[in-house]
């Protein structure tokens, strides 16, 4: 455990010890700002004009109409930011030739693959410190409901993980860091774009089953009702077994290095 | 005490390493010596645990290094040719870092100690990617120190430094050669080998081509290469050229001429010959680069 915390420790030390990390907090920030502006805007225009509906509600659903779209419009940052972020994990490692001081400490595969993962994954956590001032304004100018935001932050999460695992994944296959990154986002934009396709898909029939196990697959999908503040255990164990799968096929890739 | 037997490492169809055993024993300093290519690197990544063999075992005192590798890991020290550095990171923080890889119970202890035995002290608190080579081969030794290995390997530890540099490091290395430790190093330069070495493992084309002390080598193995220079070279060819074990006779500029010969010591004969030529100067000490070549070209042929 001491050496995965070294590792990963080292790991967030570099996002901050290089421009990267800090032209992504600001990016992220930036991009954050501008899809909560967007909403916030299109939210109060909303509101102002359900205001002279005699039969509509009272009031707009802050949470309904407000956090659960930004959040799941924001999703997309990750999906470019994550292989940004992945790419250099094992591909500089290899590069620069310091992965030798891991292989050759008395430190296992696993302890290496983990400690990376950790560290990374840890780095967008800290970006995402960078986004509570959203819901410190939305709590204090209104009443959302903290369970859905604290929902929406485990979607982010969740959903982070996940992609931060290919990320892993796709730099240990090669010492080009462009390649690996476009890798990366390769595969995640299939899994993104599963979602979209399974939307376009009748409900009977073979479209129907093919619908189905797209609606399984698909990553992003599976964000949504957690976006809404419904948990589903079976989602939790669909992100969990993903990160576990890619974090196996990355140790498999790096055990391989002293093989080659 | 470091133990090879029968190890082969293959990369699809190139042998990179062919069934080559030999045996360190403890405390004892022991050179690789071999061509660019010759599997040196190949043959110390195995033994350091960072490359699995194709075939054969390594083991430290009985304990396989795949086996056990932690373990193994744990008593080993290895320097690869690029030192194995995050250059992002400043010297104090990387040795540190190392220093929890390997596992040391005292990490700030071994970190400053080993800091100050390699002499990086004055540069600990800046980022290794602002450091000269020279430092940051330092850098790669306390990285391979810090742990206090019964064991290093370092491989070819002086290249890319300018000879000042190079006399520093030689000069470290030696004294942690010294403190009872077992010693695997490679290099190309000849001269490296003779000033720490007792003994030499010379490997060809990932192959054994000869190992043993360097002065069994000297006697038993290879000719040699005497240079003279003599005040009227006319004729002295042909005479040189007969006396048998000249093996070839090459003129160099005025009047200095090289002849290389087969094993065995005919300096005697050579030297009687060119006396009555106006002999100024002869010398024909046996050199490891004689050895080398002789017993490379031999797996050769």
């Amino acid at each position: 455990m001491g050496n995965i915390l070294a590792i990963a420790k080292r790991e967030l030390r570099n996002y901050f010890a290089t421009p990267v990390g800090w032209l992504s907090l600001c990016g992220y920030i930036l991009l954050t700002g501008f899809f909560f502006t967007i909403f916030l805007g299109f939210y109060s225009e909303q509101a102002a004009t359900m205001g002279f509906d005699p039969y509509g509600p009272a009031e707009m659903n802050v949470d309904e109409y407000l956090v659960s779209p930004f959040f799941g419009n924001a999703n997309i940052i990750l999906l470019f930011l994550c292989p940004a972020l992945t790419m250099r994990l094992f591909s500089e490692d290899r590069k620069a030739k310091s992965l030798e001081l891991l292989l050759t400490s008395p430190i296992s595969t696993a302890e290496i693959v983990l400690g990376k993962y950790l560290g990374a994954l840890s780095f967008v956590l800290v970006l995402f410190l960078g986004t509570l001032h959203y819901p410190t304004l939305l709590f204090w100018m209104g009443d959302p409901d903290p369970g859905i935001m604290a929902s929406c932050y485990l979607s982010w999460t969740m959903m982070t993980a996940c992609f931060m695992a290919v990320g892993l994944m796709a730099s240990s296959f090669t010492e080009n860091q462009m390649v690996a990154m476009i890798l990366a986002f390769g595969i995640l934009l299939m899994f993104w774009l599963l979602g979209w396709a399974e939307g376009s898909l009748g409900s009977t029939g073979f479209q129907g089953s093919l619908k189905d196990v797209l609606s399984f697959v698909s990553l992003v999908n599976r964000t949504e009702d957690m976006q809404k503040g419904l948990i589903h255990t079976k989602d939790l164990v669909y992100f969990g077994s993903f990160v576990a799968f890619f974090l196996f096929v990355t140790h498999q890739r790096v055990e391989a290095y002293r093989w080659r | 005490m470091i133990k090879v037997e029968k190890l082969s490492k293959r990369y699809g169809a190139t042998t990179a390493v062919q069934e080559l055993s030999f045996q360190v024993p403890k405390g004892e300093v022991v050179g690789f010596l071999g061509p660019n290519g010759a599997g040196k690197t190949t043959t110390m990544r195995i033994i350091a645990g960072s490359l699995g063999a194709t075939e054969g075992r390594v083991t430290l005192d009985g304990q396989d290094v795949f086996e056990n590798p932690r373990e193994v890991k744990r008593r080993i020290g290895y320097l690869p040719e690029v030192p194995p550095l995050y250059t992002d990171m400043k010297v104090r923080d990387y040795v540190r870092f190392a220093a929890r890889l390997k596992g040391v119970d005292d990490i700030n202890g071994a970190a400053e100690a080993t800091i100050d035995r390699v002499g990086l002290a004055p540069v600990a608190h800046r980022i290794i990617d602002h450091l000269s080579k020279g430092f940051r081969q330092r850098c790669g030794v306390a990285q391979a120190l810090v742990h206090n290995p019964e064991v290093l390997i370092l491989d070819e530890p002086y290249s890319g430094l300018d000879p000042a540099q190079r006399v520093e490091i030689r000069d470290l290395l030696k004294e942690l050669a010294q403190e009872d430790r077992t010693v695997i190093l490679s290099t190309h330069v000849l001269g490296d080998i003779e000033a720490m070495c007792e003994r030499v493992v010379i490997l060809n084309n990932g192959k054994m081509v000869g190992q043993g002390p360097i002065s069994e080598l000297t006697k038993v193995l290879g000719g040699r290469t005497i240079n003279l220079s003599v005040v009227r070279p006319e004729g002295l060819l042909d005479t040189l050229s007969a006396i048998p074990g000249v093996l070839k006779v090459t003129p160099g500029e005025a009047g200095t001429i090289s002849l290389f010969t087969e094993p065995g010591d005919i300096r005697e004969q050579v030297a009687a010959a060119a006396v009555p030529y106006g002999l100024l100067e002869f010398s024909g000490r046996q050199s490891l680069e004689d050895i080398f070549l002789h017993l490379t070209q031999q797996a050769e042929a």
